[in-house]
């Protein structure tokens, strides 16, 4: 707690990206507070309209309020981030001390399918679960955890595999301490700065990943609305319209950069190693 | 050493076909029949019937495996339902500008990232490591979708210097090349910053430093190669998500690579093609990293000599 | 200039502060130090009294924000504060050198240990690759490297912690230096590899190489060196000749270190401790900065801080114990 204190008092650049993130979140939960459009109601009237006094970021082919759009697409995209993350993070946490600590067969086993996991190019093996899954929200979050876990139980496994041999490790199986207490006590605590990196890391990513797919027509399908399903459908307008995909690639990358620099920051409180450096 | 790469070549063996094994498992549970769906609602059943026969779809699913695999191994990877030509033509043609792509923007990636990240780590802190750490966050916080439709609207559509789709000229590689690299290029320069730090506070840079050389000659003959181990796992995994990248990328550059082809598979419900695209892919990645691994062991000598 | 002849190195006066976030602090403290050509002085003291920055400042390698406050360094005779970078770099490794705690960290892991030798003959002179590696085969033998040709061709991690040792020293002597800066040499080894190493440096020392020896052991310290300064917090407090020191110590402090080593020879083996820890750099107090820890410590002992003093020439000691 502390530490985060100190990150509050030394690190504007985190501070501000914490409360951007804030506001993502907010206006997310708030959405139709916020704005007195539909995001699904057409308004054919008014289509393709730049950005004006009523329709601040202008309206899309059907007429829509891209303001709108974007406030409820925010839903999608944020939990596109976190959930598939935190389930990754899980199985890959749990997977990767399990592997390292255990060795021997278990090790091989679990370390295989995290090869076949890997050896995928992720958008393409995000394609083809998307594929097998069908389009859709709850296919989508379980198609990125899928897909981000095995790259997590490697680093962790790594980790643990170094702590494993560290003196004091060592020193705990020596006087005999339990192998699930030496994990819970010893090598999980020691991991979590990584972890947290690694969550950082990972929901940007995931954000990036369901943007992707939905880009492609294969995440996220109508009704439901992500940033990376309105720059696809806008994508066809760039050149006499680009507002309707500008304001929510500016989105996406607004939010990535926030974690990217809420990443660094807490990494740079919390991971000690770093800590000496600075 | 050479033990140790049998190995690893076992291994990669092991793990495509775990790859194979996957994929196909994983287009076999799609529920309906791919014939049906690919023929529509109008046909009638005795097409059908005759279809999946002459597929061999009405054979049980590890005879389907095993015909799969020893077709995939001479190169038969079958017929693309939609395109109606071999697949392994059609991806023999797509490769090419995939492998094109995938090196203009890995050649982007390295040179551009390398030397930022070297520059950053020595004057850490100055304003070239400020500049070249913004830039390079924004490039790992881009979609490369962004990236791509930026460049296409601002050099394409607005300067008109270079051109916006097709793979017919170099010059259509340069905007999707930058497109894709740009976020490798920001992974490389930010692990080369961070390791070489790191490398630069390890006690034999201190020995070197005893022994008269003078900074630049302690990072160039000292730090870069211990920092490169990482970097250049770091280029090879990079290399590898080029080729699926690329399925982006080619979209948005309308460049007909595997990456598109993929996609059309997807598109058209073409399991034969889709198969085929994702496999080879993966085949090439499994290959790549094998190669990165290499790589890593004739330039680290602690594991070049453990068997 | 005749100290050229007589001192190897001649420190005076010299101060070294770090900027950190609680102030200015000054972990090296006025201290004059001098090594007569030939001999072979140490710096005794806990570790974080400011012996290593000691070192590292006479080779020119303080960490950024550490900076030499004033004084002079003298190597043989050459006034070495205030050298560009650049010069600095032709003095490294050829007049001076030096060797570290960890031979295990200390080598490039990525480099034959042969070729890092070779690499200091390079940078010092034109000579071709062949000619060093000649040279140093020849300095492996010299350190007692056996079977030097194979080992020239060696990784870093294929040599145990005794060899990669021996490496570092080849690599510290092959240009003959006329110091050598052993900061800690043998607290990574076992006893054995130590009394081994200690050997060789006195060798080397006999072929007419001064070293200055850094350890916090007293044991070390006494096999090898001829002259002692004791330091604590920064400051030298007492100075003597090796036998004169053991003898009679004279400081508190050093009582204190010599009561802490264990000597098979006494009756009760009772190993006395100094109470307390070293003091922090950011908080030192007036006066002397052993007295929290002392147990001879009297009213003026933590208001002023005591002068060098002799007491005997070649013995000289900062306490009120001593000053008239």
């Amino acid at each position: 707690m502390d530490k985060i204190k100190r990150l509050a008092s030394e690190n504007k650049v985190a501070v501000v990206s914490a409360i951007i993130i804030l506001l993502f979140i907010l206006a997310a939960l708030f959405a139709p507070v916020l704005t007195p459009y539909s995001p699904k109601e057409m308004d054919m009237a008014h289509r393709l309209s730049p950005p004006s006094p009523a329709h601040l970021l202008g309206t899309d082919e059907g007429g829509r309020d891209i303001l709108t759009r974007m406030l409820y697409g925010s839903r999608v995209s944020l939990l596109a981030g976190v959930l598939p993350t935190l389930m990754s993070m899980v199985l890959g946490t749990a997977l990767g001390l399990l592997s390292g600590f255990a060795g021997g067969k278990t090790d091989d086993l679990i370390m295989r399918i995290a090869d076949i996991m890997l050896a995928f190019p992720s958008t393409l093996l995000a394609m083809l679960i998307m594929y097998t899954l069908g389009g859709g929200l709850i296919n989508v979050f379980l198609t990125l955890s899928l897909v981000g876990w095995a790259g997590i139980a490697r680093v962790v496994r790594s980790e643990a595999m170094r702590l494993k041999s560290s003196a004091y490790v060592s020193a705990a199986r020596l006087i005999g301490v339990p192998g699930y207490r030496i994990i819970l006590r010893h090598i999980l605590p020691n991991c979590i700065p990584t972890l947290i990196v690694l969550f950082t890391l990972g929901v940007p990513s995931s954000i990036l990943t369901e943007s992707s797919l939905s880009f492609l027509g294969l995440g996220i399908q109508p009704p439901d609305t992500s940033w990376g399903q309105m720059i696809n459908l806008g994508r066809q307008y760039l050149y006499n319209a680009p507002w309707l995909s500008f304001a929510p690639c500016a989105a996406i990358m607004l939010i990535v950069l926030a974690f990217n620099f809420l990443g660094d920051g807490l990494r740079d409180v919390l991971d000690p190693h770093l800590q000496d450096k600075n | 050493m050479r033990q140790n790469i049998l190995h690893r070549l076992w291994e990669s063996a092991v793990v495509l076909i775990g790859v194979a094994l996957l994929i196909f498992i994983m287009l076999r549970v799609v529920p309906g029949n791919p014939i049906e769906t690919m023929m529509g609602e109008h046909a009638n059943q005795a097409t059908i019937d005759r279809m999946t026969a002459e597929l061999g779809l009405d054979q049980p699913v590890h005879i389907q495996f095993i015909r799969y695999i020893t077709g995939a191994l001479r190169g038969d990877f079958g017929t693309s339902y939609s395109l109606g030509k071999p697949v392994s033509l059609l991806m023999g043609a797509a490769f090419v500008n995939t492998l094109k792509l995938a090196v203009f923007a890995s050649l982007f990636a390295w040179i551009v990232g390398i030397i930022c990240g070297i520059i950053s780590a020595v004057r850490k802190n100055g304003p070239a490591d400020h500049i070249f750490m913004g830039f390079s966050l924004l490039g790992v916080s881009m979609p490369v979708f962004m990236v791509a439709m930026i460049l296409q609207f601002f050099f394409g559509y607005y300067l008109h210097w270079l051109p916006i789709s097709g793979a017919d000229s170099w010059k259509n590689f340069i905007l999707p090349a930058i497109a894709l690299g740009w976020n490798s290029a920001a992974g490389i320069s930010r692990l080369m910053r961070s390791t070489l730090l790191d490398v630069l506070q390890e006690d034999y840079i201190e020995t070197a430093r005893a022994k008269g050389l003078t900074k630049n000659a302690v990072i160039v003959f000292h730090a870069l190669r211990n920092t490169m181990l990482p970097v250049i796992t770091m280029m090879a995994i990079q290399f590898s998500g080029m080729l699926s990248g690329a399925v982006i990328t080619e979209t948005v550059f309308s460049i007909n690579g595997i990456g598109r082809l993929a996609v059309q598979a997807i598109s058209g419900r073409d399991i034969p093609l889709l198969q085929g695209t994702v496999l080879f892919s993966t085949a090439v990645v499994i290959l790549g990293n094998l190669a990165a691994d290499c790589l890593y062991a004739v330039l680290d000598p602690r594991i070049r000599k453990e068997a | 200039m005749e100290n050229r002849t007589e001192l190897t190195l001649k420190i005076d006066h010299l101060n070294v502060s770090i900027k950190t976030e609680n102030g200015l602090i000054k972990p090296v403290n006025d201290i004059s130090l001098e090594i007569p050509r030939g001999k072979v002085v140490g710096i005794v003291g806990e570790s974080g009294c400011g012996k290593s920055m000691t070192a590292r400042a006479v080779m020119g390698l303080l960490p950024p924000a550490t900076k030499i406050e004033g004084g002079s360094i003298l190597l043989d005779g050459n006034e070495l504060t205030g050298h560009s970078e650049e010069q600095l770099c032709g003095v490294r490794g050829s007049e001076v050198s030096m060797i570290f705690q960890e031979p295990m960290t200390s080598l490039n892991p990525v480099m034959k240990v042969g070729r890092q030798v070779d690499e200091v003959i390079r940078v010092h002179q034109k000579v071709p690759l062949a000619e060093a590696r000649k040279m140093t085969i020849e300095m492996f033998r010299a350190v007692g490297i056996s079977e030097p040709e194979e080992r020239y061709e060696c990784y870093p991690h294929q040599l145990s912690g005794g060899l990669r040792q021996r490496v570092m020293i080849a690599m510290a002597m092959i240009m003959k230096p006329s110091l050598l800066i052993a900061d800690e040499p043998t607290t990574a080894l076992d006893v054995t590899v130590e009394a081994q190493i200690l050997r060789l440096m006195k060798e080397l020392n006999k072929s007419g190489t001064s070293i200055l020896l850094i350890s916090h052991n007293l044991g070390v310290i006494a096999q090898v060196c001829d002259y002692v300064y004791v330091m604590y917090a920064g400051q030298f407090v007492e100075e003597a000749d090796v036998f004169a020191l053991f003898d009679q110590p004279l400081h508190p402090y050093t009582k204190g270190l010599l009561g802490a080593v264990t000597s098979l020879r006494r009756e009760e083996a009772v190993l006395e401790t100094i109470h307390g820890v070293v003091p922090d750099f950011s908080e030192l107090p007036d006066g002397c900065g052993f007295a929290a820890r002392c147990e001879k410590c009297m009213e003026r002992c933590s208001a002023l801080m005591p002068r060098m003093a002799e007491t005997e020439p070649g013995h000289r000691v900062r306490c009120h114990l001593y000053s008239a």
